[in-house]
């Protein structure tokens, strides 16, 4: 029966029901237990499964993610949170060194089945160092899986998807999003990895993105549908895999393509889509891909600032008209 | 305060560039960067950018005008000046420009004597007339003109699945680039004038002649004549419609009108035994199959042509009205056709010193200056100072045509086909080659008498090839 | 507890059969000739990248690998090949993986620094310098938690987490410490301390070097100072740890003193140390010390040692041709292992020869 939950709750009814079928699933981060979440999102968590499986931490990633990824090569099947996935960085060594490496160093031998998750991207006014977007620096690695989910019915079926995966998945959550309420079916069910959902259907312009930036997208899709410009917006859901039979089929359709990405534009996600874009739809396309990404500085204090710097449906409305030739 | 764009130094040892094109007109926005110019230097043909954003208010030296380093060449009025109060230049001119001597234009019409004047003053008009929004679409054709014409790739597949000519679209795209919708309007509209030409007439020629079977490029006339559409798809009828004029088909026309009707041209024609020529050809392409070389029956005529003058001086010389120029070098002009893809049309390379080259470079001259004329173009410098001209159509098995000369040469040399044929040689019926020739003089210069011993020269040449070689 | 240096009361070791302490002087002179061969075939260009020789510190891993069960996981850092021969890999699959061969321990796809084996717990060599302290800490998070939650009994395992004493200055040192003592972890943290990391004598890298015990202190852990030079001596030493640890499952540190007979790597010309330092510890070789002893003891006849020595030569030459004659890997390999499953153009996993012919027949 669907409901309508909060993002947060989806987060935890899919760790939660994982954890019941499986006692190989432990949680484990700063404050996910007695705090009950620094965000809320397992509340409530350690009053069901206990201390020994909701586990509190030390502010100490570089720790606690090894020890994940140790406890995984046992065959125990970790979720680490990260509070914010900026704070990840001081983990790199061990969530980019060793997780999505040690089966291949291995040669098969010991695989690493845990989930990396917490609040990722900007827009809180948090200043840089709490504003990372780390999919462009983290989906360069092979061997682990990113996925960004846009609502709590995303967030409950991708997120058990990642538990029950066997390779490292970092997922990826905003914080901004945590308090929406979205349609949510009781029980679990999964949504695969590696196939795009559109989310507006249209024959002008395919729009694609992850996550948060989805809902500028969508903001942006109805005010050009106003001046008769049909988006189609494709919400990409995984970043490792990536969906581009449903990126390519959509460009081959509308012959435009604008890919809106949070984290800055250098070498990022929207870069590697356009350059795949460009591969693949090479004659069908009637006008280079066009990129919408956090401006290429620091993310600033300021109110105004920040939402500059970051993909806004402004700025997605301009892109798409400058691309489809109605600028 | 108006900004003077000055001609640049572009090259160590440049002292003075000529203004191959403008990519900008008057009334153009500019901004910094901006390729504004081609400027040819004494070493190099060059881009030239704008260094300050801006509105070109003037254009003070013509396409085709040469200038010393520092002349002022345009004016550039900055944001908020009125480019129309802007008067003639921050200063005087640094000097009268030169017109760059007429010496490479030709029958071909040269992409840099692409009409300067008529074009000159045909886009002030329109900058004076039309805002600057209207620029794009017709900088898409002074892009179709030098053979770059921008098109998105949707577009490109679109215009070939519809057989749409797409240089017959204005581009309403950045740059004047035709995108979808102009190809999709142009469908819609069902706009006959875009209709692409039968592939047929698309067909590239070569310049450097081979030999051919005429009856390769004879007609069956068993089978119906139709003209496919694209490849071997259905028959299409013959449409009315309207082609738009390119800069080098309007150079084209008023070259050859004006070298028609004021050059009292007439005609020799004699036959040329190719036998030997062509025995000779055999044996050194065999020979020099390894390096990769392959002469053709042109090259040997682009040499015979050169050592004629020698004896000859008049076939080398240009018609002053009160004077005779007797021209120093010999520089063989060729007439090279350009493929439809590349706006068709035609212009004419130049061997220079040909008369000093030997078969081998002036075969490598020939097909690489072909080759680029038809890939990339052709500099200033490799299409100017022919001082004779040879056309030829043998390959598509022309028997005998004759040819308008390319001013400011005094003759043309039209080349037909080596045809196999019944020959009496020594009293006897044979088989053999013949190739006929058609000459045609400038009667202000040269006399009936002088033409035929030009060719007497020629036929003794090219029957007796060797003397080609040494 | 605070830091205490157990006190041993008796030789546990020699009270062992004979044949346990035969194995020991065997599994030493296997590294010993293992690792010379290695220099060889370094020299020869069979192997390739980094190569660091364990020479020197042979009784350490054989020591404490005597002092656990064969369920105890064991991790290491990238001076690993001595660690993966006293856990029972068969040295064939070791020298394969040297040479970057299928047959190869990881089919040639992890090298020197990245020795695993799945059958005998060993969790692998490492190349990141303390990079595995917190790796086995999650190891030992794991035994307790599959024992005590999952099945709902004891902790029955301990692990050992070998480093170098480079490693202590690194934070994943720091942070392992505290979660294994905040969590009560039963694992073991053991400092191979040769006294160099890399080129830097330890008195210039680490602030109070002379006793590193003090850091376990800080997070209020055991400690322990062994000498490592006296494969005797790590079993005594090892063997009470080990088992308070399964008991108590609570982490302790221990310094085992050795001494790296040879360079960091092979390109390491030791002009950081003095001659003099080397002939004195050379002078302390682990394997003679332990024939002496057996010698004195009567459990091993000169000519018994002399096949033993022949015996591990033929066997070290064998696996060097094994490995000469194991294939490149196929290319197949380069999309093979790096998800568990197939997409895209990756192929899935395998697993190595040495796991689906011997699977547990290494054991020791």
């Amino acid at each position: 029966m669907p409901r309508e939950i909060e993002f947060r709750d989806a987060l935890r009814e899919a760790m939660s029901e994982c954890m019941r079928e499986d006692n190989r699933i432990f949680l484990m981060g700063e404050e996910v237990a007695e705090y009950n979440g620094a965000y809320k999102v397992s509340r409530g968590m350690l009053d069901e499964f206990g201390p020994r499986r909701i586990i509190d931490t030390p502010i100490s990633e570089n720790g606690f993610a090894g020890l994940g990824i140790g406890a995984a090569m046992m065959g125990l099947r970790p979720i680490i949170e990260f509070m914010s996935w900026s704070f990840s960085l001081v983990a790199a060594d061990q969530i980019l060194n060793n997780a999505p490496k040690m089966l291949y160093m291995s040669g098969g031998q010991f695989g690493c089945p845990i989930v990396f998750r917490g609040n990722n991207g900007a827009g809180g006014q948090l200043g840089s160092t709490h504003s990372w977007c780390v999919e462009a620096l983290y989906a360069n690695v092979p061997g682990l899986k990113l996925a960004i989910p846009y609502d709590p019915y995303e967030a409950k079926g991708l997120l058990r998807t990642a538990i029950l995966d066997d390779n490292p998945v970092f997922f990826l959550e905003s914080e901004r999003l945590l308090s929406i309420k979205g349609d949510v079916p009781e029980g679990p069910y999964e949504i695969p990895f590696g196939k795009a959902k559109i989310r507006r259907e249209g024959s002008d312009c395919t729009i694609v993105s992850f996550g948060r930036p989805l809902y500028f997208c969508l903001e942006a899709a109805e005010a050009l549908a106003k001046d008769g410009i049909e988006c189609e917006v494709i919400d990409g859901r995984t970043i490792r895999p990536l969906d581009m039979e449903t990126i390519v089929k959509s460009v081959r359709k509308t012959n435009y393509c604008v890919v809106v990405d949070q984290s800055w534009p250098f070498a990022s996600i929207s870069a590697e889509i356009a350059a795949r874009v460009h591969q693949e739809c090479f004659d069908d396309l009637d006008n280079a891909v066009a990129r919408v990404n956090a401006d290429d500085v620091p993310a600033p204090y300021a109110y105004n600032l920040e939402q500059e710097m970051l993909p806004n449906a402004r700025k997605i409305t301009e892109a798409v008209r400058a691309v489809t030739y109605n600028a | 305060m108006p900004i003077d764009i000055t001609m640049p130094r572009l090259s160590d040892t440049m002292e003075r560039g000529t203004i191959l094109k403008w990519n900008v007109k008057e009334g153009d926005a500019v901004s910094a960067g901006d390729v504004i110019a081609d400027i040819e230097t004494d070493k190099a043909t060059m881009e030239m950018s704008a260094y300050d954003d801006g509105t070109i208010a003037k254009i003070l030296v013509g396409e085709g005008e040469s200038v010393n380093i520092g002349t002022a060449i345009a004016v550039l009025a900055e944001e908020g000046e009125d480019p129309k109060s802007v008067s003639g230049g921050g200063k005087a001119k640094g000097e009268n420009t030169a017109k760059k001597q007429d010496a490479e234009s030709g029958e071909s019409g040269s992409r840099v004597a692409a009409a300067v004047s008529e074009k000159k003053d045909d886009e002030a008009d329109t900058a004076r007339d039309s805002s600057t929004d209207k620029a794009p679409a017709s900088r898409g054709h002074e892009r179709g003109e030098n053979g770059r014409l921008r098109i998105s790739p949707v577009a490109r597949r679109l215009a070939d699945d519809n057989d749409i000519d797409i240089r017959a679209i204005q581009g309403s795209g950045p740059g004047g680039r035709v995108i979808k919708r102009d190809v999709m309007q142009a469908i819609e509209a069902g706009d006959e004038t875009a209709r692409a030409v039968p592939p047929a007439a698309k067909r590239r020629t070569e310049s450097a002649g081979e030999t051919m079977p005429v009856q390769a490029k004879r007609v069956d006339l068993s089978q119906p004549i139709v003209l496919a559409g694209k490849g071997d798809d259905e028959p299409r009828p013959l449409e009315s419609r309207t082609i738009q004029l390119s800069n080098m088909r309007q150079t084209i026309a008023k070259r050859l009108v004006e070298s028609k009707t004021s050059i009292p041209h007439y005609q020799v024609s004699y036959t040329f035994n190719m036998d030997p020529i062509l025995a000779l050809r055999g044996t050194l392409n065999k020979q020099l199959e390894p390096q990769g070389i392959k002469l053709s029956v042109n090259d040997f005529l682009v040499r015979a042509c050169a050592l004629a003058m020698h004896r000859h001086h008049e076939f080398n010389a240009s018609w002053k009205g009160d004077s005779i120029q007797i021209h120093g070098e010999v520089n063989i002009g060729i007439a090279i056709s350009l493929p439809a893809e590349r706006g068709g049309g035609l212009l004419v390379a130049t061997i220079r010193n040909a008369d000093h080259k030997s078969l081998r470079i002036i075969s490598a001259e020939s097909k690489h200056l072909a080759e680029k004329a038809r890939t990339k173009g052709l500099s200033i410098e490799e299409m100017s100072d022919s001082t004779f001209t040879i056309s030829n159509l043998g390959m598509f098995g022309v028997e005998h045509f004759t040819a308008i000369i390319n001013p400011p040469n005094s003759a043309i040399l039209a080349v037909g086909a080596a045809i196999q044929k019944p020959v009496v040689r020594d009293g006897q019926l044979a088989v053999g080659h013949e190739m006929a020739a058609t000459l045609s003089c400038d009667h202000r210069l040269i006399d009936g008498a002088m033409a035929a011993e030009y060719l007497q020269t020629l036929k003794q040449l090219i029957e007796n090839p060797a003397t080609l070689l040494v | 507890m605070t830091t205490t240096a157990p006190v041993v009361k008796k030789n546990l070791a020699l009270e062992l059969p004979t044949d346990s302490l035969r194995k020991w002087l065997r599994d030493m002179l296997l590294i010993r000739e293992f690792e010379v061969r290695c220099m060889q075939a370094y020299q020869d260009r069979k192997i390739g990248g980094f190569c660091h020789v364990y020479i020197g510190q042979e009784a350490v891993a054989v020591g404490c690998t005597a002092a656990v069960e064969h369920q105890d996981p064991i991790i290491t850092a990238y001076r690993d090949h001595g660690h993966a021969l006293a856990r029972g890999m068969d040295p064939k699959y070791a020298m394969a993986e040297m040479y970057g061969k299928i047959g190869g321990c990881a089919k040639g796809k992890g090298g020197s620094m990245h020795m695993f084996d799945k059958a005998n717990n060993m969790f692998g060599g490492h190349g990141i310098v303390g990079a595995q302290i917190p790796l086995g800490t999650g190891l030992a998070f794991a035994t307790k938690y599959e024992d005590e939650v999952m099945n709902g009994g004891e902790n029955s395992r301990v692990t050992l987490c070998f480093f170098g004493d480079g490693a202590i200055n690194q934070g994943a040192f720091h942070e392992a410490f505290n979660l294994a003592a905040l969590l009560n972890l039963p694992i073991i943290f053991i400092c191979e301390n040769n006294g160099y990391s890399m080129g830097t004598a330890i008195s210039r890298g680490t602030a109070m070097g002379h006793d590193i015990t003090v850091k376990a202190k800080a997070y209020g852990m055991d400690s322990a100072v062994i000498d490592g030079m006296d494969v005797l001596s790590v079993y005594n030493g090892m063997k009470p740890i080990v088992d308070r640890v399964r008991e108590t499952s609570k982490p302790v540190f221990v310094d085992i003193r050795t001494y790296r007979f040879k360079g960091h790597s092979m390109s390491d010309p030791r002009k950081y140390r003095t001659r003099e330092e080397e002939q004195q510890y050379e002078s302390e070789d682990p394997i003679d010390k332990l024939a002496l002893v057996l010698k004195d003891e009567r459990r091993l006849g000169d000519e018994e040692y002399d096949e033993m020595v022949r015996d591990v030569r033929q066997q070290v030459r064998d696996a060097m041709k094994w490995a000469d004659e194991s294939p490149a890997p196929p290319i197949e390999e380069l999309y093979t292992d790096v998800y568990t499953h197939a997409w895209g153009p990756y192929l899935g996993t395998s697993l190595p020869e040495m796991l689906r012919k011997s699977s547990g027949d290494d054991a020791s």
